[in-house]
Parts: C-alpha cells; sequence; structure tokens
C-alpha cells in the first residue's frame, strides 16, 4: 500500500516530485483528453465515413478555413454570443429581486415557492415553437426563451439560501440589539450569498440551454441555418468546427461565473458544489 | 417545505384564477390576436378532438417508446460507468470533474451530430435523450457510491461481512436515496430532451406536432398539445414525488 | 441601588397549549437572584430548560408568566444589549465577516459611535491575545481560537452581565479549562456578572461562586451550592481535596435527574411482576 511509502515523502528526490505532480488528478485530466483527441484522430483518419466523421487535425484546419473567413457566421456566433449575455442578464436581475421578494418572509416562501416550483416543473421545451411565434424569428425570442429557462434556478436558490440562514445567527444578532433591516443587511444576506451563486451557476447553464435550443429551432437564420446547411451537405468538419465555437462559448461563460463567485463569496465559503440542478 | 396555512394556499388559488381570468379575458375583449391565444374554449375543443384521433395516440407512444429506450439506455450506462469510477479513488478525483463540467454545458449544442450520426427518426432522440439524462445519473452513482462513509465499511468489516454482504447490506442501501435521486433527476431531464429533440428536428412524435402546428399556425391545436404536455409533467412529477416519498418512508 | 443586578421572579415557561396533551413545561416556578459582579453557573441535564432560562433573562424568550429584572428594570422579551452580552457557541461567529469586522457589527447593533469600534475591539482581542488575528476570517482559525474571539466579542460591547450558553460546548476538555482560566482571570479585572449555563461538572465548580443545579423537565431549582474561593482561580483550585468534594456533590445532585430524564426515554418497565 502507498500508506508504507509515505515517510519517504519528504525526502523524496526531485524525479519522485515530479512524478507526483504529473500523477496529479489535474494532468491526468490533461492526459485522458490527449487519449480522446488521439483516439477520435486515428478512428476518423483511418475508419470513419468521411461524410459523417472528421479528425480533430481536420476540424480545426476546417474552423480557419470554412469558419473564420466567413463574416456571416462570426456575426451569427457573435450574435449568439449577445443573445447569451442579455437573457442572462434579465434572469440574474429578475430572477435575485423575485427571490429576495419571495425568501423576504416566511408567508410569501410558502405561498409563491410552490407557484415558482410548478412553473420550473413543466418542460419548456413544449412552448418553443409558441415563445418563437410570439416573438418572431429574430433575438427577441431567444432572450427571452434562455431568460425563462436562466430565471427560476436563480429565484429558487436565492430562496433556499435566504430560508437556510442559521436560527443561532439570527439569535445572536437579535441579542446585539440589530433592527430587522440590519439582520436582512448583515445576516440574511451574506448567509445567502454561497447559494446565490450556486443559482448564478444553474442559471447560466439553463440560459446556455434555452438560447441553442431557440437558436437550432430557428433554422431560416443564425446558428440554426448553418449547422443545417452543413449537417445536410455531408461536410462534417464546419459542423464539428461551429459546434466546437458554441461549446467554447459555453464553457467561457461557465468560467466567469464561477471566477467572479470565487472573488466575490466573503469568508472564501464554498457554495454547496455545482453538480445536478436538484428540484425540491 | 413549511406547512401551509389556509392564507398561503389562497395565494395560490388567487394566483391560478388571475392567470386563468387574464387568460379568459385577454381572448374575449379580443385585445390579442387568437393566433397567439385563442379562447380557452377553443383550446379545450381542439384537445378534446386531438385525443379522439389516431394520429395523436400513435405521436404519444412515439415518444413514450423513445423516453423509454433513451431512459433505459441512461440508466445502465449511468450506473455502470458511475459505480466502475467509484472503484478507484484516482478514477474518481479525474473523472468526476469532466463528467460534471460536460454537464454544465448544454449537450443540446451537440444535437446536429446527432442527427448526422442516428438521422432524423427516432434514433437520434433516443441517442440524445440517453446522452442527457447519462449525466446527472452517473454523477449520483458517483455520489453515492464514493461519499459512504468509511467507518460504515469499516464496522460491517469488523463484523465479517463478504464483500458481496458489504455491496448488498451496506454500500447498496447507502447509496440508494442518492441514486433515484439521480434516476429521477434523469428520467425529467429525458422527458424534455426527448421533447425538444422531436421539436427542434424529427418526423414523428410529441414535439414534432407541436411544431408542426405552429408552422402551419393552428393555434389551437398547438395551444392543445402544449396542455397536454403540461398537465401530463405535472402528473409525471407528482407521481414520482409520492413514489420517491414512499420508497424514503419505508 | 442594591447589589442584585439580576432578579427573576417566578418565571413559568410552557410549549404549547396548557390544556394539549403535547404541551410541555420547560422551566417551573423559577425564582433567583443573581448578585452584581457574581459568577453564577446553571448546572442541570439536557432539556431542564436552563438555556430557557439564560434567553429569558436576555430579553430572546418572552416567558409564559413571571417577571425578569435586570439592573432593576424589567426584561419583557426584548434584549437590551446596552446592559446584557450574550456569547454562545463559536459558530454564531458570523463566517461572512473577518474577525474585526465581526466586532465592528456587532458594535454597530449595539449602537456604537463608529469612532469607538475598533479600538474597542483591539482592546478586546488584545485582552485574549487574538489581536494579530483580526483580519482573518473565523474559518482560518481553530475551533479554540475562534471561541476565544467570540468571548472577546461579548467583552467588547462592554456590558455589565455577560450571559453565556454553552459557549465550551464545542470544544475538548483541555481548551475548556484554558478558556475557564481567562474567564476567571477577566471576571476578576472587570468585576463582571456572569451567568453561564454549561453541563459540565467540573466547569461549574472551576468557574462559580455559585452553582444552580436544576431538575429535570419540569426545571426548577433543586440546590444552590456556593464555592467559596476567589477569582482569578488557578488551576491549582482543580487539585484540592475541596474541588473533588464539590464535583462530587454536583454528580450526586444531578445523578438522580439525568436517571429521571433517561427513564422517560427508555422502554416502559413493567410497574408490577404480577400484571
Amino acid at each position: 500500500m502507498s500508506d508504507l511509502a509515505a515517510p519517504m515523502k519528504t525526502s523524496a528526490p526531485l524525479s519522485g516530485v515530479l512524478a507526483k505532480a504529473l500523477l496529479s488528478p489535474f494532468w491526468l485530466r490533461v492526459a485522458l483528453l490527449a487519449v480522446v483527441l488521439a483516439l477520435l484522430e486515428f478512428y476518423g483518419r483511418v475508419y470513419a465515413d468521411p461524410a459523417f466523421m472528421s479528425p480533430p487535425s481536420l476540424i480545426v484546419k476546417a474552423f480557419f478555413t470554412k469558419i473564420a473567413p466567413q463574416e456571416k457566421i462570426l456575426e451569427a456566433l457573435w450574435f449568439c454570443v449577445a443573445q447569451i449575455s442579455a437573457a442572462y442578464a434579465l434572469s440574474v436581475v429578475f430572477g435575485v429581486l423575485i427571490g429576495l421578494a419571495i425568501g423576504a418572509t416566511a408567508f410569501s416562501r410558502t405561498a409563491f415557492l410552490p407557484i415558482i416550483l410548478l412553473l420550473f416543473a413543466i418542460p419548456q421545451v413544449a412552448l418553443l415553437p409558441l415563445v418563437i411565434l410570439l416573438f418572431g424569428l429574430g433575438p427577441a425570442a431567444k432572450i427571452a426563451f434562455g431568460f425563462s429557462h436562466g430565471v427560476f434556478p436563480i429565484i429558487m436558490n436565492v430562496v433556499a439560501g435566504m430560508r437556510d440562514v442559521k436560527e443561532l445567527h439570527l439569535r445572536a444578532a437579535r441579542s446585539m440589539g440589530a433592527s430587522r433591516m440590519e439582520t436582512i443587511r448583515h445576516i440574511i444576506l451574506p448567509h445567502a450569498v454561497p447559494s446565490l451563486f450556486t443559482g448564478l451557476r444553474l442559471g447560466m447553464t439553463m440560459t446556455l440551454l434555452g438560447v441553442i435550443l431557440a437558436e437550432l429551432y430557428v433554422s431560416t437564420g443564425g446558428i440554426g441555418y448553418y449547422t443545417r446547411v452543413f449537417a445536410e451537405s455531408y461536410d462534417p468538419a464546419p459542423l464539428f468546427a461551429l459546434t466546437g465555437c458554441l461549446a467554447i462559448i459555453a464553457v467561457t461563460f461557465n468560467e466567469l461565473v464561477r471566477i467572479a463567485q470565487n472573488h466575490l463569496t466573503p469568508g472564501k465559503r464554498r457554495s454547496p458544489t455545482l453538480k445536478i440542478p436538484v428540484k425540491e | 417545505m413549511e406547512r401551509s396555512s389556509f392564507a398561503t394556499r389562497s395565494v395560490q388559488f388567487a394566483f391560478l384564477a388571475l392567470v386563468a381570468g387574464a387568460w379568459f379575458l385577454a381572448t374575449e375583449t379580443g385585445s390579442i390576436s387568437a393566433l397567439f391565444l385563442p379562447r380557452p374554449l377553443s383550446v379545450y375543443a381542439a384537445l378534446e378532438r386531438l385525443v379522439q384521433t389516431a394520429s395523436f395516440w400513435s405521436a404519444v407512444l412515439v415518444t413514450l417508446t423513445t423516453i423509454a429506450k433513451a431512459f433505459a439506455i441512461a440508466i445502465i450506462a449511468g450506473i455502470l460507468v458511475g459505480y466502475a469510477v467509484t472503484r478507484s479513488k484516482l478514477a474518481t478525483q479525474v473523472i468526476e470533474p469532466v463528467i460534471a463540467g460536460l454537464f454544465t454545458v448544454p449537450i443540446t449544442l451537440f444535437f446536429p451530430m446527432f442527427i448526422l450520426f442516428f438521422g432524423i427518426g427516432t434514433g437520434s432522440k433516443v441517442a440524445y435523450g440517453a446522452t442527457y439524462a447519462f449525466f446527472p445519473i452517473a454523477l449520483n452513482t458517483i455520489a453515492a457510491f464514493s461519499n459512504m462513509e468509511q467507518r460504515y465499511l469499516s464496522a460491517a468489516r469488523s463484523m465479517g461481512a463478504s464483500s458481496f454482504d458489504t455491496f448488498r447490506h451496506v454500500l447498496l442501501p447507502g447509496a440508494l436515496p442518492v441514486l433515484i435521486t439521480g434516476m429521477r433527476i434523469g428520467f425529467f431531464i429525458c422527458f424534455a430532451s426527448v421533447l425538444g429533440g422531436e421539436t427542434i428536428s424529427s418526423v414523428a412524435g410529441i414535439g414534432r406536432n407541436i411544431a408542426h402546428s405552429a408552422e402551419l399556425m393552428e393555434s389551437a391545436r398547438m395551444y392543445a398539445w402544449i396542455c397536454f404536455v403540461i398537465l401530463t409533467s405535472v402528473t409525471l412529477n407528482l407521481m414520482v414525488y409520492s413514489f420517491e416519498n414512499h420508497i424514503r418512508s419505508r | 441601588m442594591s447589589d442584585t443586578a439580576i432578579s427573576i421572579r417566578n418565571i413559568t415557561q410552557r410549549y404549547g397549549a396548557a390544556d394539549e396533551s403535547s404541551a410541555v413545561l420547560a422551566l417551573d416556578d423559577v425564582s433567583l437572584d443573581i448578585k452584581k459582579g457574581e459568577f453564577l453557573c446553571l448546572l442541570g441535564p439536557s432539556g431542564c430548560g436552563k438555556s430557557t432560562l439564560l434567553n429569558i433573562v436576555g430579553g430572546l424568550f418572552k416567558p409564559t408568566s413571571g417577571t425578569c429584572l435586570v439592573n432593576g428594570r424589567p426584561v419583557d422579551g426584548e434584549p437590551h444589549p446596552d446592559k446584557v452580552a450574550f456569547v454562545f457557541q463559536e459558530s454564531t461567529l458570523f463566517p461572512w465577516y473577518t474577525i474585526i469586522e465581526n466586532f465592528r457589527i456587532a458594535l454597530k447593533f449595539q449602537g456604537i459611535a463608529q469612532a469607538e469600534w475598533d479600538d474597542r475591539a483591539m482592546r478586546a482581542l488584545k485582552a485574549v491575545g487574538m489581536a494579530s488575528f483580526a483580519g482573518h476570517y473565523p474559518e482560518q482559525l481553530s475551533v479554540g481560537m475562534r471561541q476565544r474571539v467570540n468571548m472577546a466579542r461579548g467583552i467588547c460591547v462592554e456590558t455589565d452581565i455577560l450571559l453565556m450558553d454553552e459557549p465550551f460546548a464545542a470544544l475538548d476538555e483541555q481548551t475548556r479549562m484554558v478558556l475557564g482560566e481567562d474567564l476567571s482571570q477577566l471576571l476578576a479585572a472587570t468585576g463582571k456578572t456572569i451567568v453561564f449555563v454549561t453541563h459540565s461538572l467540573a466547569e461549574a465548580v472551576f468557574l462559580s461562586d455559585r452553582i444552580v443545579v436544576m431538575s429535570a423537565r419540569p426545571g426548577r431549582i433543586k440546590t444552590i451550592i456556593n464555592v467559596n474561593e476567589p477569582h482569578p482561580r488557578s488551576p491549582d483550585f482543580m487539585l484540592e481535596p475541596r474541588f473533588s468534594e464539590l464535583r462530587n456533590e454536583c454528580y450526586a445532585l444531578l445523578r438522580d435527574e439525568i436517571r429521571a430524564a433517561m427513564a422517560a426515554q427508555r422502554d416502559p418497565q413493567p410497574q408490577n411482576a404480577g400484571a
């Protein structure tokens, strides 16, 4: 067992330290990614039907030859970024405001939280054609659909964060003479911050989902149009490249929220790890 | 959740009444075009006509079969992969963040590839739904088996349990609540993603019918389909919720 | 003015309506006078209402009946942060504020002018030897350090009366004793009145001028034990035979109460073999 080797650690030679660093989960993850890419490259070059599959190297090449030079596609991607930003900004503003209003008292919470949960339980994708019908084929529909996905997790987590404030903290504040407003400002709101960030991260994931669903549904313009063109022409490399761009956009947005979380949470408290959009 | 009083229930009924009332008023006064929001009665009539057609039931059957297949694949793959990963601490550390990270990227991005690989028929929807549902199930399986407290395992070993005994009487019962949560989340994600796949690009199923009625501007029929989906999903939620409570309370 | 700091008169606390079968009588007609500058411990089995009594004195709970006077003025379910400071377990340090911010917020809540905040905070932190940790978040300190800071937070508001609700419950025995010594020194230096809730016998004997032993539910005062030993007390006190005698006396008094409390949580015992 490795436990037996533990006392050696302090005097481990440099190569041992290096080996340990290379065996860290991060580098193993990088290695895993490299292996997957290599396998895809090999499979794509040797076995796959070029009408369906493309090796990673050709996808990167397709980005530079077929995506980057086309201003229309780049414009569609920028539009996508703008729509995500707008939808997310709306989700955050309304999610926090509605969440604060619902979470403010026990009565508003018991009265309104079930309504929010009911609305959240509806598979919104069934409303997608309706949203397009109402808001048209342009950005309004995509922003609306992204917003309606993003706002609920934020509301629910703000409410949950305010609800879960510790009884002992409230009592301590009261014993020090805190007023109701001071209690909200200095106890309840700071307590809710980690949960708020959980909501903000889930909200981002859901906003991305909403905007991209709407983008793909509208196949007469924007990203949806190009994915359809590439898919129908049996030319997978640019399709994969375009998808890759969208994935990079999605990852970047998620990372921005995560960085904000790490910098803005007072007391370096960790929020419950974001994994699964748990419905209550 | 807190106990609800008469007052909080009234607020909830008032909210529903307000929505229904606003729908009724807006359509009766003609302040909104019937194309966007048809009258409640015409939606009801459309729903009544719809359930009497054979095409309605065949669409429902297509969607249900797709969901069933996708969910079955997701459960098997999710639990197998999840359990295999937890067999090694290093593998858990390396792979869990990869799966969790991928899950924050909308799999919907890759939907065009599913169409490319599996065609426009139900196959692509099965694959897409299964992929989406795989993540929460695998993540919960990993959480369920890797968060098992060591002292329970030590206690079982000290009592002389074999490794099968330990699995059967300690590991599995301890993991079950989290596994069930994963499957519930997976199921509703599967439901929504199959519906979404059908809406975006398909030839049959409920989602296709909603999109098709929207294309034909048959609003009443579209609303009828949407109402059917909402009612179904609310019913399913309530069923799953009470089923889960039943299992937990045993 | 008399030398009575806190006067508890016929306090009864009932949870649930009197006619309900589930109603619980937590405190039953408790009366007690606490002198100025006294260190008084409330000792009793869990659930005997000792924390409830402390919360009533602090104005956090309103009693079902009876009155409580602090410096001659009635406490009516309203906290008096200018007269009374509370010290709970260390977890009441707000984790989103640094140590110094925790002090500032306590002083702000109490209505102290902002100019005095840092001065008072640093004085209190120095008193417990934690001044160099002012910029840390509570999470970055050990549990013992946090409790030191938490005690200092109760001190910095400079009230005459300090109410402590099992403040050392989360600490190990050794840390408890060290903090107890600090507390004894503080008492000797400042002449504060301290009411301290605990279920540790050694802690009660080591710290108190008087120990109020309470009975199991419904909470009543069973006996009051005097500990005649001047503050500050040194650890040598624990080695004296008197310490063990007092400790044993407390244990003998509590033993029956604890058995009574536990009996209510066990299988019903057959009352009479013939039945």
